[in-house]
């Protein structure tokens, strides 16, 4: 039939079976970043490259690759040169990450896995290492039960629980903007314990919530839920979408002129989104979970300068030295443990304090024995504009540092009970 | 609560109408070709990214202007190139193709200009608040239904009074025929899939301006375009254009009542439709 040819007829089966098509996307093979040793120790990343995530997930990457360079050029592991197996578990689809970190573990047989910044995602390969008695290490999915009540004695956790941010942003905002709390929370568990913890939080200090709408993962549309937020007339609108949705959420609460009414705050917040924000819409109070602007801690300029190199010139975010922090966690657990027995690290690393040139934060950073969460420090702050003459980067004045173990919350809180292999 | 329901209501149609701007691209393209164009939300994030780009020469105005005629121009090669090949064919063959695109977009758009959200500015005169007290409207949201109103018009005057327009129309209806009468459908169609692709472009502008301008912007605003064409009936333009705007206005009225289900909602009224009437609310009996 010729290119002009009369059209097969489109039927609305046609266009509902192409709907199903969306979800049916495989992903290709891992790429390596190789060493030159013969017989190498393989850290598999399991860790979104694509969709809602991959900038963040990018950012992670350029973090681990530096990790990665520094270990080999300190000999590797044990003396074995150390390789990086990327793999990109997709931004949502827990079943793909699942099935590549199997991959990696039964076909590439790494000794280390890594992932992944989606928190549901992360709770998926969790159990999957579990299962495997891999040593694993979560560097940026925050959803708690990861380290509590789902917590396994061979994952370890880089980023905060969301509890912990909860507590370190919670009295600053009732010191600072009111009692009266809104919240526009994602509907996934990220969301929801976050919001939970945040409440608890809040009560505490004699806050209350005065209403909070869950909007699906992926909303473009925020009005809605901003005309509910002004309608309910709070002290605080609690934003605790992530990513591309707080970008889209805090740009429209701007253009709505919400800003000049009420105090616009949140849990976490990510240099990722702020640069993604025009500069008006670059405000609130949030919590920081790693600042790449801290002139007097030691290592941190050498830090930033490295990761410049690595990165295109641009400065390190959180999730640059979440991924830099996870690395160089695996390589000093086989480096205390003297072996690759996921058993032998694990246990050498409960209550491992970071050494300063990885924790880069001023009261540095420790594995907390029986929980296996590191308890680093977390930035209290307000987004800004780029201060004139300074670093176009520079969208995050620091304001109050909160010891991670005040954050933390007594062990026992966190309902982690760890069963270890006999 | 009732000021609630009509503010949500009032704001639905807002959103709608931009729903509607994208789903007539698609349906221009799906009535006259017979191509599922799934790729529609890739050429969507293009005309956020050549706005962005353009915007340091020619300012928002000229970005508004050019960078939709870019999106446009790129999708006429596509179809020369590509899609042309497959008409003809069964659908199943050029949504398989346009898939495939849809991915190219993507992770081209990420390789050029990264993976990292891009901030977009809008003029500031644009973005004050108009009304936050009755009807909570932006100057940016009217700026973009003046728009999206400007564009359907001259859209729906292009198709009825218009050589090339009244060709498209019978087309639609018996490309056979308007084949045999001497008119050269290989242009009509390029320029057809030309026109669809300008109104993505058009609204990919029009989105960066309250949205994050990132890669995935255009698969997050695909799936409401398709339920639109559904709901408002295969093969009528005003249906798609009836489709968006119901189906904003019952995601924005949900938000009152159950918030988690805004996006659901539109899949049920889509379950719905297909069940009372299979065709659409105004689409024709017999053609689909």
């Amino acid at each position: 039939m010729s290119n002009d040819g009369i059209n097969a007829p489109v039927r609305r089966r046609a266009i509902l079976k192409a709907g199903l098509a969306l979800g049916a996307v495989q992903v290709a093979s891992p790429f390596v970043v190789k060493s030159l040793a013969d017989e190498p120790v393989k850290i598999g990343l399991d860790n979104p490259l694509t969709g809602t995530y991959a900038a963040l997930g990018k950012n992670e990457l350029i973090g681990c690759k530096l990790a990665l360079d520094q270990i080999n050029a300190k000999g590797g592991i044990l003396g074995r040169k150390v390789d990086l197996l990327v793999e990109d578990s997709t931004s949502g689809d827990a079943g793909t990450a699942v099935e590549k970190a199997r991959k990696l573990i039964d076909r590439d047989k790494v000794d280390f896995l890594v992932g992944n910044i989606n928190s549901a995602l992360a709770a998926a390969i969790a159990n999957v290492a579990y299962e495997k008695s891999v040593f694993m290490v979560d560097p940026g999915g925050h959803t708690d039960p990861i380290t509590g009540t789902n917590c396994h004695w061979d994952v370890f956790r880089v980023c905060n629980t969301t509890q912990m941010e909860a507590n370190a942003v919670a009295s600053t905002l009732i010191k600072t903007a009111g009692k009266k709390w809104y919240y526009i929370t994602p509907d996934y568990a990220f969301g929801h314990t976050l919001q939970a913890g945040l409440e608890k939080a809040c009560t505490k200090l004699g806050g209350t919530k005065i209403g909070g709408d869950l909007t699906p993962l992926g909303t473009t549309d925020f009005s809605s839920y901003l005309i509910k937020a002004q309608a309910a007339n709070p002290d605080v609108i609690i934003f605790l979408v992530a990513g591309d949705d707080a970008v889209n959420a805090l740009k429209q609460a701007v253009q709505f002129g919400l800003d000049k009414k009420y105090h616009l705050a949140g849990a976490q917040q990510e240099l990722e989104v702020l640069l993604g924000l025009p500069p008006e819409a670059r405000i609130g109070t949030w919590v920081f979970e790693w600042y790449w602007n801290q002139p007097n801690v030691p290592h941190v300029a050498e830090f930033v300068a490295d990761i410049r190199k690595h990165s295109g010139g641009h400065v390190p975010t959180a999730r640059t030295w979440f991924g830099y922090a996870a690395l160089w966690t695996c390589a000093l657990a086989a480096q205390q443990a003297k072996s690759l027995d996921a058993v032998k690290m694990a246990k050498a690393m409960q209550g491992f304090k970071l050494p300063p040139e990885v924790s880069l934060m001023p009261d540095g950073a420790f594995y907390r024995a029986a929980q296996n969460q590191l308890i680093p420090d977390l930035y209290v702050g307000n987004a800004q504009q780029a201060p004139k003459g300074g670093d176009p980067e520079d969208l995050f004045k620091v304001t109050e540092i909160v010891k991670g173990i005040d954050a933390a919350g007594p062990l026992e809180d966190t309902g982690c009970k760890m069963t270890w292999p006999t | 609560m009732t000021q609630l329901v009509l503010f949500d209501a009032f704001n639905g149609l807002i959103v709608g109408a931009f729903y509607a701007l994208m789903a007539l691209g698609l349906s221009l393209i799906l009535n006259l070709s017979g191509v599922i164009n799934f790729a529609h939300g890739g050429f969507l994030a293009l005309g956020g990214y050549f706005a962005y780009t353009l915007i340091p020469y020619l300012g928002f105005w000229g970005a508004l202007i050019c960078a939709p005629f870019l999106v446009a121009v790129l999708g006429v090669i596509v179809e020369r190139l590509l899609i042309c090949r497959l008409y003809g064919r069964d659908p199943l063959y050029g949504l398989l193709l346009t898939f495939g695109l849809a991915f190219i977009f993507e992770d081209g758009t990420r390789t050029i200009w990264g993976a990292q959200s891009l901030p977009y500015q809008v003029p500031g005169w644009l973005l004050s608040p108009l009304s936050s007290a009755y009807f909570f409207l932006t100057g940016y949201r009217l700026f973009m239904v003046l728009i999206v109103a400007i564009a359907v018009v001259a859209m729906f005057l292009i198709l009825n009074h218009t050589k090339i327009g009244i060709r498209i129309r019978a087309g639609t209806l018996d490309l056979e025929t308007v084949s045999v009468l001497g008119v050269n459908v290989r242009m009509l169609r390029s320029l057809n899939f030309g026109l669809g692709v300008y109104l993505a472009g058009l609204a990919g502008v029009l989105a960066v301006g309250q949205l994050g301008l990132q890669p995935t912007i255009g698969g997050s605003l695909i799936m409401p375009s398709f339920v639109a064409i559904i709901v408002g009936g295969l093969g009528s333009l005003p249906g798609t254009l009836l489709g968006g705007l119901l189906i904003g206005v019952a995601s924005g009225i949900t938000t009152v009542f159950w918030p988690s289900a805004t996006e659901a909602v539109i899949y049920v009224m889509m379950a719905l439709v297909l069940m009372v009437r299979p065709r659409g609310l105004l689409g024709e009996e017999g053609r689909f």
